[in-house]
């Protein structure tokens, strides 16, 4: 699938020289939390993630937010900065669903590398669960698909999912174990991360005997929903060195996109989602020099079961069709071939988007993640999700410069 | 089908440019839109093809109304508190005889029984006076 991308010697000179990093991260409690508002959330990662950098406020002159579920702001950016307090040099709301948190980075470095700004915090965060009323919902639900000519047959996200799920597992004869495989690992790492919303373990047969929602997708195929927030800080290395940040650096080794449709409807076949997920990935791994194999820890996706499978393979970790027994066989475990969202991921942590994805492989290039640590990291990969396996980004970060 | 004061559910917004195609659809006729300027068939409609032709030129041919399923999901939960006695329900990925995918349900027939690859053919459900939407079953 590779294919030679244009300008990606140009992305890799722009990248050595500016050394952009993440230099601070920082996540609010996640889950039920009725109490608290969607800014107030963004305005806690935010101050979090200044003060894990060391940071003061008015040095960040740069802000990267992505939008509301609740809150209706069509300029939802400068609605923040005027919440928080801040009156930035660059400003930009990142709105593409789930490719967004991955691509605030990309945003963020593309704004520093351009001299828009220095110090950019990117922050996401929502009452997702507690505040978003019935007709939110469906607004929601409607938004991820053609209003015309697909939400009045009762299409819902997960059957969405579940469109794209069934063709894979006719094409490749696959099984509901290897989804549920993936949400049992995701389970696995939840347990290990202290901020996480659900930790008890799972087991495959649980997962396949739980409640239908879109088969063949039941109910722990699916992600959660939560409350909270999460934040990070995007410079380049001179100036964290400037500013005093004393944290272990991530540095931005490469970053990409890819799109195959909005709409199912027109989508041709499976190809076309795996060709969008390698292009963003390719990109990505050709800016950083580096290809899958050399990936130490992937944070991946996890909407869905079936989001994950797409993502292994179209990625190039695994060949088409063998991303099902690669989870089943527990090679996504930390510790084991390629650990995969060590966090818990979206079906098991919480669910802001790729946030704590982007926060997690921070903390695992800096050795910060404690139980969930991954010997050795050096080289992590996050990729991001919008709409129905639609548009997808991917940003790969290494533990030192690239050179 | 008189169900106008009950029927709840989503019902498309039309645009100009779908006008026609909902028109047909009343009058139950399928009609898909095609590029003049190279001769091929797009779905969902729209004003401009969605080709490199970008051409304006569109024309609305009657479709053969039959189609293979390409892919589906049995629904337990609908998307809004209408559908809450609906479920089990199929939404699927058609693929028609003239090469372009629709979303619909599959009707008159078992969910349990539906299958990838499965021959279906057009039937027009007319779910309020302004709306009717083609939907699926079984061909014969």
């Amino acid at each position: 699938m590779a294919t030679s991308i244009p300008r990606v010697k140009e992305a890799r000179e722009i990248l050595k020289k500016n050394k952009i990093v993440i230099a601070g991260v920082g996540e609010t409690e996640q889950g039920k939390i009725p109490d608290k508002s969607s800014f107030h959330f963004l305005s806690l990662a935010s101050k979090l993630a200044i003060e894990d950098a060391g940071i003061k406020k008015s040095d960040v002159d740069g802000l990267v937010t992505a939008f509301s579920l609740v809150e209706h702001t069509f300029m939802h950016c400068t609605t923040f900065a005027d919440y928080f307090g801040l009156r930035p040099r660059f400003f930009s709301s990142v709105a593409v669903g789930g490719a967004t948190a991955v691509w605030m980075a990309a945003e963020a470095a593309m704004a520093i590398a351009s001299g828009q700004a220095e110090v950019v915090l990117c922050v996401r965060g929502d009452n997702t669960l507690s505040g978003i009323s019935s007709s939110g919902m469906v607004a929601l639900i409607r938004e991820m698909c053609h209003a015309e000519f697909e939400f009045p047959y009762g299409l819902t996200t997960p059957g969405g999912y579940a469109l794209a799920a069934r063709r894979y597992l006719h094409d490749f004869g696959a099984t509901r174990e290897h989804l549920a495989a993936v949400a049992v690992t995701m389970r696995k790492h939840a347990a290990l991360k202290e901020n996480a919303m659900n930790k008890e373990p799972l087991t495959v047969e649980e997962v396949m005997n739980s409640r239908v929602i879109a088969d063949p997708l039941t109910k722990y195929d699916c992600s959660i929903i939560s409350d909270g927030g999460a934040a990070f800080i995007v410079t380049t290395e001179a100036k964290a060195k400037q500013l005093g940040i004393k944290n272990p650096l991530a540095y931005l080794w490469g970053m990409g996109q890819g799109y195959s449709h909005q709409y199912l409807t027109t989508l041709r076949d499976l190809d076309q989602i795996y060709n969008a997920i390698n292009n963003s990935g390719q990109r990505a791994f050709q800016t950083a020099g580096i290809g899958p194999k050399d990936v130490d820890v992937a944070f991946l996706y996890d909407c869905f079961t079936i989001t994950v499978l797409l993502e292994l393979e179209g990625l190039g970790f695994v060949p088409k069709g063998e991303g099902g027994p690669f989870a089943l066989e527990g090679r996504m475990e930390i510790g084991k071939d390629l650990p995969v969202n060590t966090h818990g991921g979206l079906l098991s942590q919480a669910h802001l988007g790729a946030m704590h994805h982007v926060v997690e492989a921070t903390l695992q290039l800096r050795g910060a993640a404690g139980p969930r640590q991954v010997k050795d990291s050096e080289v992590a990969l996050v990729h991001g999700n919008g709409g129905i396996v639609s548009a997808h980004s991917t940003i790969v970060l290494g533990k030192e410069p690239l050179s | 089908m008189a169900e106008n004061k009950t029927y709840e559910k989503p019902l498309p917004d039309f645009r100009p440019e779908t006008k026609p195609y909902w028109d047909a659809c009343k009058k139950h006729e399928l009609v898909l839109p095609r590029s003049k300027t190279t001769g091929e068939f797009f779905f969902y409609p729209r004003a401009i093809s969605p080709g490199n032709d970008m051409s304006e030129d569109i024309e609305w041919v009657k479709a053969s109304g039959k189609a293979k399923v390409w892919t589906y999901a049995i629904h337990y939960m609908g998307p809004t508190k209408a559908y809450k006695n609906d479920p089990p329900y199929v939404v699927a990925l058609v693929e028609t005889s003239e090469g372009v995918k629709m979303m619909t349900n599959i009707v008159e027939c078992d969910p349990k029984d539906v299958r990838i690859g499965m021959d279906v053919e057009v039937v027009f459900d007319d779910v309020t006076d302004e709306v009717t939407l083609p939907k699926f079953k079984p061909a014969k």
